[in-house]
């Protein structure tokens, strides 16, 4: 334990560890992990630590237990950011903050891509009491649980429970009970998904979609049988008996079902129910099932945007110019300003002190959900959803971080910051002190000035919300943004400086030519890419740059499919007009190419419900070509049979549908109809010889 | 309607806004002081985590005042409030005898940073209803603030729950702050 000391943080000069040092001054060694039994690698705990923090009226800031062993490094950090500035304003407060483990120490199974060893997430409850018998009047106490699950809030309701039981008793036992009651917690009947069926999942409204998984997880899981539900209100009778479910509306023929005792259907195939007995009381837990990359805890995007929407809208006010951020003038909206700070790595600070830290910490966890379009990665490890003025000095050494602070010294101090979030104004300021990026190397292609639209696309956004399309909508449609983003990146690379590291593949073996971003015509994506050039440029060389080319690699080797671009393809025909022969070529294509399982998931991410589902493939149903009318009813077929392709299928509207049956008949009909013209060509040709006999 | 004659009034005959850093020992009374000016009742304060800050009008003074905790640990930080400050505000617990000398040593390292060279000092020489509390004179002695070269200060006797002494404070401010449109830079 003691063997990591500061000492071998700062041997090691990789950026991560300044926010190492800001997050915490401290590597995280799980000594515990290493005592026990070799052999079998155990799996990762639930939950590593759980620490307790007291304001004490002499000395500030303590920590008082931590179980089931010290975090090293410096103990007074974290219980300042346990204990948040304001909290003797309030009664209660949540926070959120990460620890970062020092790469030496930690075990080399479980590195994220990249090689960098997990985060740990740590969620925070601090509650004060006001009480006539101490001193001063109240008793301020946090408790903290250290986890490895990005969905850390599902502890919140555990948490509540187990500091007030501190407050009764405030011994290193109770912690030991809430430490074993978090990590009994059964994760083992939740499905597994493939990197293609979770981007399915995340993308689709749809409650039953990838639901059967949840019953071949069930029937997989060994403890299932003893006594634990993947259903937690099933699960959560206090005796341990379980009813019986059955579902009479599903099953083949419309036969009843009745599931071995201890399994159910879930009722949302997004989440995963189980639960957490603590203190003889069971607490349902749902846990997310399709986990996007750098989405942590359960903010809401549609908050972040509303924060900074509103006063633009009611009363706009022009930014200073720079062209990574304000891409559409001095009234770029102040989310594509933000979204550009996070794209070219700025030191990005939000700031409330009306606000709870839990708050901040929200709008700062939506801000790297922001960057990151549930595609890119690198934001949430140099994200500090709350800190204050006692790491300052480290926050400075890391180059472009995203942060929360309470404290309005803040926003005096512009040389802290480059983009400044006051979430209770509602407005984002640039720093004066922001320097201007040197001469852009793609300045000899793209000159002049261009229309980014991306004014036409938050109005897009804000209609979004305002017609309550949901957060899951709103987080697609962002995806979607992300992803063009990338591949005019992409485009851009190519034309700049020949070659692209954003796009694997090699065009002449494809069976269709064509990659990437599509554009109607070279005077279209000359002027996107003249307007984006600026970000682009900001953008390279970044660490979610970076990481976003790792990520490609990982994919390319993932899809079974490499010689078509389904991307490429499915956005041709949703936004060219196609001339018959090349559309007939994609239906092609796609029947002879796509038929597996996991062909069909491929294929399914490129059509995401937002952006009409299957409804681009339905319209070759219309094909003036029989033969490719007959390919896509054959494609459909096999959409339709597949587990998650089903529901897809369901949502195209009822004319594809019954244009789909017809045609299904006449293929078969035509089929006959073949042999038929065959058989009744011989008893032709036979009544013939029988003539010509006569 | 009274919003905008008051800002008319400001139009006419400018308003003045000041920034204000009140710091002290731990328990010295920043608080209670705070939010007697601010709500003008006495107000039952637990030790503060991080700072209070708050906004208090006096005859057209838009006072800006910063209460950040004293607990030793987090003594440090203070430095980070200092720039832009205009009026230091230093709370004395005058009945603490013991602390006294510790308190002077604070005061002295404050008043020596560069960021606070310009900048007013008014002490509350507080807690003067208890038995036995230091007088201004005392406080000023044990202070050594005749050491303060150069320096613009004032020390006022108070009793925060009462509110004795601190209107009288604020004014003294107001009246020798030297530009009060030198505002610092602001969100």
């Amino acid at each position: 334990m003691a063997d990591a000391s500061s000492n071998s943080i700062s041997e090691s000069s990789t950026t991560a560890t300044a926010s190492n040092v800001v997050a915490s001054r401290s590597s995280v060694v799980s000594s515990h992990s290493q005592t026990t039994v070799s052999g079998i690698a155990p799996a990762p705990r639930h939950v590593d630590y759980i620490l307790v923090a007291e304001f004490s009226i002499d000395k500030g800031s303590i920590m008082e237990h931590q179980y089931p062993v010290q975090i090293s490094g410096d103990e007074n950090m974290l219980a300042e950011l346990m204990l948040p500035d304001g909290t003797h304003t309030r009664d209660q407060d949540w926070t959120i903050f990460f620890l970062h483990k020092d790469p030496s120490s930690a075990d080399t199974d479980n590195l994220e891509p990249g090689g960098q060893p997990p985060l740990i997430y740590v969620l925070n409850l601090v509650i004060t009491k006001h009480d006539k018998e101490a001193k001063r009047g109240a008793r301020v106490k946090a408790m903290a649980i250290c986890t490895r699950h990005s969905f850390l809030h599902i502890y919140k309701p555990i948490l509540l429970l187990a500091l007030e039981e501190y407050f009764k008793y405030p011994t290193s036992e109770t912690l030991e009970g809430l430490y074993e009651a978090v990590n009994s917690m059964d994760l083992s009947a939740m499905p597994k998904l493939s990197i293609f069926e979770k981007q399915i999942l995340a993308a689709s409204d749809n409650k039953d979609m990838f639901a059967e998984k949840f019953d071949e997880a069930a029937a997989m899981s060994p403890i299932v049988g003893h006594g634990r539900s993947p259903s937690a209100l099933g699960g959560v009778m206090g005796d341990g008996s379980q009813p019986t479910f059955t579902n009479l509306a599903a099953g083949p023929g419309g036969r009843p079902i009745v599931f071995p005792s201890k399994i159910s259907l879930p009722r949302d195939s997004h989440e995963f129910e189980t639960k957490v007995v603590y203190k003889s009381i069971p607490v349902p837990i749902r846990v997310p099932v399709a986990i996007l990359p750098e989405t942590v805890g359960d903010f809401s995007l549609i908050q972040l945007i509303t924060t900074f929407s509103a006063p633009h809208v009611q009363n706009p006010q022009p930014f200073a110019l720079h062209p990574h951020l304000t891409t559409n003038g001095p009234y770029t909206h102040p989310i594509i300003v933000l979204m550009n700070g996070l794209l070219t790595q700025k030191r990005i600070v939000f700031l409330s002190h009306d606000r709870p830290s839990g708050e901040v910490a929200n709008h700062v966890l939506a801000a790297c959900a922001l960057g990151s379009g549930g595609t890119l990665r690198g934001f949430t490890r140099f994200a500090f959803p709350y800190t204050d003025l006692s790491k300052i000095d480290e926050l400075l050494q890391v180059p472009g971080f995203i942060a929360g602070v309470k404290n309005p010294a803040f926003a005096h101090h512009p040389s802290w910051w480059d983009i400044l979030c006051n979430i209770d104004t509602g407005r984002i300021k640039i720093s004066p002190e922001l320097q201007q990026p040197g001469p852009f190397e793609g300045a000899s292609y793209f000159s002049g000035t261009a229309d980014t639209g991306d004014n036409a696309f938050m109005e897009e956004i804000i209609h979004c919300i305002s017609g309550r399309f949901g957060e899951k909508a709103l987080r697609a449609r962002w995806r979607d943004w992300i992803m063009r983003f990338t591949q005019m990146a992409a485009a851009f690379e190519e034309q700049v400086y020949g070659a692209s590291a954003l796009w694997i593949g090699q065009e002449e073996n494809h069976v269709i030519r064509g990659h990437g971003f599509v554009w109607p015509d070279e005077q279209a994506k000359n002027r996107d890419l003249t307007a984006n050039m600026p970000r682009i440029e900001g953008w390279r060389g970044t660490r979610s740059y970076h990481a976003y080319v790792q990520d490609v690699h990982t994919f390319y080797r993932e899809k079974p499919i490499k010689i078509i671009d389904l991307h490429h393809q499915m956005d041709r025909l949703r936004s060219l007009k196609l001339g018959n022969e090349e559309s007939g070529k994609i239906y092609q294509a796609l029947r002879q190419y796509v038929t597996t399982y996991e062909e069909i998931n491929q294929l399914l991410c490129a059509l995401p419900e937002n952006q009409g589902g299957l409804f681009p493939l339905a319209v070759g149903l219309f094909h003036p070509t029989q033969k490719t009318r007959f390919a896509v009813v054959e494609l459909l077929e096999h959409i339709k049979e597949h587990m998650a392709g089903k529901h897809f299928f369901n949502s195209l509207n009822q004319f594809m549908k019954l244009a789909f049956v017809r045609l299904q008949n006449e293929k078969k009909n035509t089929a006959v109809e073949s042999s038929v013209i065959a058989n009744g060509l011989n008893v032709g040709v036979a009544a013939l010889n029988l003539g010509g006999q006569k | 309607m009274g919003a905008s004659v008051s800002k008319m009034m400001a139009k006419m005959f400018g308003s003045k806004e000041m920034r204000l850093l009140m710091l002290g020992l731990d328990a010295a009374g920043k608080t209670t002081i705070l939010y007697k000016l601010k709500l003008n009742q006495g107000v039952t304060t637990i030790p503060t985590v991080g700072f209070n800050v708050e906004t208090v009008t006096y005859k057209n003074v838009k006072f800006n005042v910063w209460d950040v905790g004293g607990q030793d640990k987090i003594r440090p930080l203070w430095r980070h409030y200092f720039s832009g400050t205009q009026g230091l505000i230093f709370v004395i617990d005058s009945n603490d005898r013991d602390r006294i000398e510790e308190a002077r040593q604070e005061l002295h390292r404050i008043m020596q940073d560069r960021e606070m060279k310009d900048t007013l000092l008014l002490v509350f020489a507080n807690k003067q209803d208890l038995p036995g509390a230091m007088s201004p004179t005392e406080v000023t002695d044990k202070l050594q603030l005749s050491k303060l070269k150069d320096r613009v200060w004032y020390v006022v006797p108070s009793c925060a729950t009462t509110g004795e002494g601190l209107f009288e404070g604020l004014g003294w401010l107001s009246s020798n702050v030297k530009s009060p449109a030198a505002a610092p830079a602001r969100k």
